[in-house]
């Protein structure tokens, strides 16, 4: 486990140098991403003017939480970007190559890439939760805590969608798309959420922990609220790990469909 | 074979029939392969779903708060929900053609199609209208679906104004998206203009929330912009029916839709000269 | 006969600003921009009757593709005149499209997803073609080719040389009178480009069809074509029938041995030993002055050969040895 702490940001700091390569297409993807960010925050600006609030929660709540879920998927981007077509390298038979390396897989299948369009999610994600998210520099410690956990639970869901790929093709777009509605979901206030929708926001596409309880931890810090999160992300990280060495089993004996 | 040429009337006339049949040729194509591709439609009307899904909960929530003081009064008695449902139903639909154009430019393919005797933009506008109004009928289905499941009514007269206004409210989405696909003429990338113009699509055209909403500064400039006459105004019909708006839309629409195309064969022809004199 | 394609002085220059590195460099650059020229045609001439196959070929980059793209008004020239069916391409592309048929070979003119019966359907409207002549020559387009059950299938389904044979048909539904084909049979096995030099051959010689014909493929030509222009760095340098060509410059093959000796030594007359590593003998043959089998049978005899190659020299090559022995012309 040592090891990969070790390796890990070096692996990491490759892929972002990588990224650097190309200076029109990083720019390009990054002020885009700023641009997109940005017309979201106008729409909320727009809202919350006319409406206020919408079940107790205000600006300033959905300030922290688009703080939360963009710094989130900006860190994810950057540091672990291979998260985002893992389902793909795993169909196309990248893994065979992995698996030669001394290196453990997941790590590796992690930090083969890291998308310069997450720079503007981060920047833009850091800007609204520092200055729009109504949070003190006393909270700060709280706030690493709650994004830290936001973050693992992000990665852990994306990454057990892209399991999919280990015993099915058609995991490719749907992974994608699942990891899409786990965004969408995590980008509206968490009061809107009921019934079904409820249900799923706190375990198929984990919105509720990824975003929803690190605000109302931040908002009403209890240690009830802290365990809940920190103990969210510990169990699907955990998943996440069993549904990934299933896979990585599976496709060591051959039955994964892959095209090389 | 061509030794004879009729009288210019007939022959005009001939062309004309030879280009709307083209068309049509082309638009089938389109529409028959938007279905061949029936699993990414299945995927698109999820998403539509759970999109509403998500989005018709926030306005619930809002409508049924009805806090004073804010816009909460304005909001029409139904909730927004069936606004949404018209929206993203014209949002969706749209074709990304600024990748085929962008796609055809960068690999030379245009140059095959140049090579033909009709006007190669028309056709692809045309295929990307029957790919839209297949997806149209697919996301339809999904949203006629969904509001039988849930008991939730809507105005027959609604309904069909929106059918019409919808479908003219996509061209006009078509036109914008060849603007930037054709863009690729000059410049490498169309993504970031793509984005933008998408986001701006969301914003003036009143994806989320009608523009009645906006501020009134806002609401101006988005009522004058071409994205209302593709968004709002179609969709405020499914709430709001109304002959007379539906008369207005329309013109405005067909005022738009001729502009637009005047933009992109102006575009278009100052695109293929400099194809013809550097090759790309 | 009158000449379907008429060629004078045709020349292409491109030029493109040379960027300079550095946000300096970049800025410099906008201001006074250092353009560089490229010739890629340099007035040719030439032209071409009614009915003649004509192949023109040449190394990459030589001009081949420009030229033809002139020729199909695809591309303006920078100076000279050219004339097809004696209309200007550029000026008159239109028109022009309606007699002239073209493949390029690397592009694909059909739509991938759907069957190429439904990419006929279309080409039909836009060439204005009456349905009963139309499907009467589909029909015999369609056994002449054996494309009976690949009609319906998804064209990206099909195989590469499946692909060509659809592409061509697709270009021959509205019966033009001159066909330019670019690469037709680049990257198709050896099965697959025979059917499409047969094809293009009999439906050409069967209707009266002109053909102009660009390739990197030695057989194309010896195959398909009476006439050969050679294209080098935009230039023509050679403009004669096959024959005389083959007779000339073609008639060489290069056969490699590798051996368990060291070398082999042949005692044969028209051969050439290039420089080689141990074990592996390379051999230039002049066909005309022996032919391939007997150095083979004469290897073999020598015995302890592992394995032969026999292939056509490269056409760099035969296009240098063509340049230089027509420089002094």
């Amino acid at each position: 486990m040592g090891g990969i702490l070790a390796t890990y940001p070096a692996q990491a700091a490759a892929a972002i140098r990588a990224s650097f390569a190309d200076r029109t297409n990083f720019l390009l993807q990054m002020g885009g991403m700023v641009v997109n960010n940005g017309f979201f925050l106008i729409l909320w600006g727009l809202f919350f003017a006319g409406f206020k609030s919408v079940g107790g929660w205000r600006a300033a709540d959905m300030a922290l939480l688009l703080g939360l879920i963009m710094t989130i998927v900006g860190v994810s981007g950057v540091a672990f970007g291979g998260y985002r077509d893992m389902a793909a390298a795993i169909l196309s038979g990248e893994v065979d190559g992995l698996l030669t390396q001394p290196k453990p897989v997941l790590g590796r299948l992690l930090s083969r890439d890291s998308l310069p369009s997450a720079w503007g999610d981060l920047i833009v994600g850091l800007i609204i939760l520092i200055g729009l998210g109504g949070l003190g520099w006393r909270q700060a410690p709280l706030a690493l805590v709650g994004l830290s956990c936001g973050l693992v639970i992000y990665l852990a869901a994306a990454t057990a969608f892209a399991c999919l790929a280990f015993w099915a093709r058609g995991a490719r777009s749907f992974a994608r798309d699942l990891t899409d509605f786990m965004i969408l979901f995590s980008s509206y206030p968490g009061s809107i959420f009921s019934g079904v929708s409820k249900l799923a926001v706190y375990t198929l596409l984990p919105a509720g922990f990824i975003v929803l309880a690190p605000v109302k931890l931040l908002r009403a810090p209890s240690l009830g609220a802290l365990t809940l999160v920190v103990g969210a992300a510990l169990v699907y990280a955990l998943i996440t790990l069993a549904v990934f060495h299933l896979g990585l089993a599976r496709y060591r004996r051959g039955l994964t469909p892959t095209n090389g | 074979m061509r030794s004879i040429s009729p009288p210019l009337g007939i022959e005009a006339w001939r062309r004309g029939a030879g280009v709307l049949a083209s068309a049509g040729q082309a638009l089938r194509l389109g529409a028959l392969s938007a279905l061949a591709g029936w699993p990414v439609l299945i995927g698109r009307a999820i998403f539509y779903l759970v999109a509403l899904a998500v989005l018709s909960a926030l306005w619930s929530k809002v409508a049924g708060e009805r806090l004073p003081g804010t816009l909460a009064r304005a909001l029409p008695a139904g909730g927004l929900a069936l606004y949404v449902g018209a929206s993203e139903w014209i949002m969706l639909s749209i074709p990304s053609i600024h990748l085929r154009l962008e796609d055809d430019i960068r690999s030379g393919a245009l140059e095959t199609h140049l090579l033909r005797p009709k006007l190669y933009l028309l056709l692809r506008i045309a295929e990307a209208v029957g790919d839209m109004l297949v997806r149209m009928g697919t996301l339809a289905l999904a949203a006629l679906a969904l509001l039988l499941l849930s008991g939730r009514g809507a105005p027959a007269a609604g309904l069909a104004f929106l059918a019409l206004s919808g479908v003219l409210g996509g061209a006009v989405g078509v036109l914008l998206y060849a603007i930037v696909g054709l863009a690729g003429f000059w410049i490498r990338r169309t993504l970031p203009a793509f984005l933008l113009l998408q986001k701006l699509m969301f914003l003036l055209g009143g994806l989320f929330a009608p523009v009645s909403l906006y501020p009134s500064a806002f609401r101006r400039i988005a009522e004058a912009s071409p994205f209302a006459a593709q968004l709002y105004w179609p969709s405020d019909q499914l709430i709001a029916p109304s002959a007379a708006m539906l008369a207005q839309t329309l013109a405005l629409q067909a005022g738009w839709i001729a502009v637009l195309a005047l933009i992109v064969a102006a575009i278009w022809r100052a695109g293929v000269a400099r194809l013809l004199k550097q090759g790309i | 006969m009158s000449a379907v394609v008429s060629v004078q002085s045709l020349s292409k220059q491109y030029r493109y600003p040379r960027r300079r590195g550095g946000v300096l460099g970049a800025i410099a650059g906008a201001f006074a921009p250092d353009v560089q020229t490229i010739d890629a045609v340099g007035g040719v001439s030439f032209e071409i009757a009614a009915g003649e196959r004509v192949a023109i070929i040449g190394p990459n980059g030589a001009g081949k593709s420009t030229t033809l793209k002139m020729l199909c008004g695809v591309l303006e020239p920078t100076a000279g005149s050219a004339r097809v069916f004696g209309l200007v391409p550029w000026l008159q592309r239109k028109a022009l499209a309606y007699r002239i048929g073209v493949v390029f070979g690397q592009r694909s003119q059909l739509w991938g997803e759907l069957p190429a019966r439904d990419s006929f359907a279309l080409l039909r409207r836009i060439y204005d073609q009456d349905e009963a002549g139309f499907a009467r020559r589909l029909a015999r387009l369609v056994e002449q080719f054996g494309l009976g059950e690949l009609l319906d299938q998804p064209v990206s389904r099909l195989s590469l040389g499946q692909r060509m044979r659809c592409e061509i048909t697709a270009s021959l539904l509205h019966a033009p009178e001159l066909l330019f084909l670019d690469e037709p049979t680049i990257g198709l096995d050896i099965t697959a480009k025979a059917a499409i030099r047969d094809f293009i051959t009999e439906h050409a010689r069967g209707e009266g069809k002109t053909v102009v014909l660009t390739s990197h493929d030695m057989r194309d030509i010896e195959l398909v074509c009476e006439r050969v222009i050679v294209i080098n760095q935009g230039r023509i340098v050679v403009d004669q029938p096959t024959d005389q060509l083959r007779r000339q410059f073609l008639a060489r093959k290069r056969v490699t041995l590798q051996s368990l000796a060291p070398r082999i030594v042949i005692d044969l007359p028209g051969l050439t030993v290039l420089p080689s590593q141990p074990h592996t003998s390379v051999l230039d043959v002049d066909t005309r002055l022996v032919r391939v089998e007997q150095v083979i049978a004469a290897a073999l005899a020598s015995g302890g050969i592992e394995d032969i190659t026999i292939e056509d020299p490269p056409m760099e090559e035969v296009v240098r040895e063509i340049y230089l022995a027509t420089a002094g012309d």
